[in-house]
């Protein structure tokens, strides 16, 4: 058996192997497409046409308007571009747009910000963000349980769940790095409550604001950040309003923009995309439903459920904020018109949160570590589940699966089927 | 040993780079540009967005591009689309008649460069629907 160290090292082999045959096979368009554009595009407004607005990348590719998959509107008052998504993708995607860039000018490849490098670089970002984010949840799990129980934890979110597919087939989405920053709170979180040095309250300052900047609902997650210790939070309040200040000057670009852009210093776009209904959330369908449901695609996160039980040192630590920031998660999620969010394999509002996951299955592989039969029987769940998740990927990247939508008739009919 | 490790990593960067400068695939690359397709006739062409581009051999001297509008203006005024070659404007060519096909002779100035292959750019004053379609461009011709 590897280690769970070396368990990474084949991870990032069969995410590149898939992220090549995806793109070579024409499985899927050019990674930067659909969520993925809106959350890019300040990169080439910013780093090629020099326009904070966004008005020059419509200029140059669409006519002076962003076509409507986009979703970025015009601000009613202003009539400046609103980007529905945050500048934190873009960030953290910048070091490989600027290799990009660079290779763009020696290649003497279309420098508007969507030909060949640049697409790679977007696509490639959030393949290391994937990667990323499993190291640090692999450091957290290291800390608190012995390699075995990493290495089973590390194999079942990576494969039992959606979170490979958006580190490879859709990695240009926001997911891969939300689940890279969620992954690194609670290991930072962790550190941070051990020994409150300046390095990890700075840390902690950046992984928060980048959370924000990333996806503004990840904010719910900073919870875990006072529910880790409740009793210390006091003593540590100085400390924690530093970081709080640190955080707010990280995410005051974002802020800018918004002011800049429609005269106040935040806003929603989303209203313009779609509605809230609080008062029938589809909760059922989106846990359960044959749609998009959470645990009937990833039927693996069922052990995170029985995990959320024991009583492990690390879970007691993540389990209040982990309930919270799910039932809000769910809720938002089941209470949006798009509940399915669009086309996706399995439901990917919840991808970003497969870090909490993880720590709940490490708790219950712990528990059933000296108990055999337990053992046996949540071992064989675990793999069933990972081979079924990782065939109907297989089948979602061949096309063979729909996009969205799928009824009970239809996952019936294509059970296990790959043509 | 480590130094034998440097040495190999800047030998891997070079090759890269000398390969990266002038790689042959170029040939193949395109930005903004659909699939071809075929009119009736067997005229092949393929949809520009709003800027598209594509490659042709560096010795050519002289283009013809074919290309039609198809759909015109909201303004009424004739569809305009600029060429420029490895970034530096050539020409505007407006397209009166959105139904015809147009086919400009655009010479191409002497290379600055020693690389095989020069990028064609087009940039085209409006686009229309969902698709983000520019206009249609028919497969280049050029004196081999």
């Amino acid at each position: 058996m590897p280690t769970s160290k070396q368990f990474l090292w084949l991870v990032a082999l069969a995410a590149l192997t898939a992220y090549v045959a995806i793109y070579a096979r024409s499985l899927a368009s050019a990674p930067i497409r659909s969520d993925g554009y809106s959350y890019y595009v300040y990169l080439p407004a910013w780093f090629i046409h020099h326009d904070p607005t966004l008005q020059a990348v419509p200029d140059d590719c669409c006519g002076g308007s962003f076509p409507a998959f986009t979703s970025i509107v015009r601000w009613p008052g202003t009539k400046q571009w609103v980007d529905p998504h945050p500048i934190g993708v873009a960030i953290l995607t910048l070091p490989l747009f600027a290799l990009a860039q660079l290779l763009t000018w020696w290649t003497n490849l279309p420098p508007d910000g969507f030909s060949l490098y640049y697409q790679h670089a977007a696509g490639l970002s959030g393949l290391a963000a994937f990667l990323l984010g499993l190291w640090f949840l692999r450091r957290l799990l290291a800390r608190w349980f012995r390699d075995g129980v990493v290495l089973a934890t590390l194999a079942t979110i990576t494969l039992g769940t959606n979170l490979f597919h958006y580190g490879t087939f859709d990695s240009a989405f926001s997911h891969a790095f939300s689940f890279a920053l969620i992954a690194a709170l609670l290991d930072v979180t962790d550190r941070w409550w051990r020994e409150p040095d300046w390095i990890a309250s700075l840390q902690l300052a950046v992984v928060a604001a980048l959370l924000f900047l990333v996806r503004h609902p990840n904010i719910v997650y900073l919870i875990a950040v006072p529910l880790w210790n409740p009793s210390g939070v006091w003593a540590r309040r100085t400390t924690l309003l530093r970081i709080a200040a640190v955080s707010a000057l990280c995410v005051s670009p974002q802020l800018l923009i918004y002011y800049r852009a429609t005269g106040h210093w935040f806003v929603s776009v989303y209203g313009q995309l779609g509605r809230f209904d609080f008062r029938s959330p589809r909760l059922a369908a989106v846990l359960f439903g044959t749609q998009k449901g959470l645990f009937f695609w990833s039927p693996a996160l069922l052990l995170a459920v029985a995990g959320f039980f024991i009583s492990d040192p690390l879970a007691l630590r993540v389990r209040t904020a982990a309930l919270l920031c799910f039932a809000f998660t769910a809720y938002v999620i089941a209470s949006w018109s798009d509940w399915q969010f669009g086309g996706s394999f399995g439901h990917r509002g919840f991808t970003d949160s497969l870090a909490i996951a993880a720590v709940f299955i490490a708790g219950l592989f712990h528990w059933t570590a000296p108990r055999p039969r337990a053992r046996l029987a949540v071992g064989a769940a675990a793999a069933a589940a990972c081979v079924l998740t990782c065939a109907q990927m297989v089948q979602y990247w061949t096309g063979v699966l729909p996009i969205a939508d799928t009824t009970w008739t239809q996952y019936r009919e294509l059970f296990l089927r790959f043509r | 040993m480590r130094r034998i490790l440097h040495a190999l990593a800047l030998i891997t960067l070079a090759g890269g780079a000398w390969y990266l400068y002038d790689p042959p695939w170029v040939a193949g690359v395109t930005s903004g540009l659909r699939d071809w397709e075929e009119d009736p006739p067997g005229t092949r062409f393929r949809w520009t967005n709003g800027h598209g581009s594509f490659y042709v051999p560096s010795d050519v001297g002289e283009l013809t591009l074919p290309m039609r509008a198809v759909f015109a203006s909201s303004d009424g005024k004739p569809v305009r689309v600029a060429l420029s070659v490895d970034g530096r404007w050539l020409t505007n060519i407006d397209l009166l008649n959105p139904a015809e096909w147009t086919y400009p002779r655009v010479p191409l100035p002497r290379r600055t460069s020693r690389r095989r292959y020069r990028r064609i750019d087009v940039r085209v004053s409006r686009v229309t629907g969902f698709y983000n379609l520019g206009v249609e461009l028919g497969e280049a011709q050029f004196p081999q």
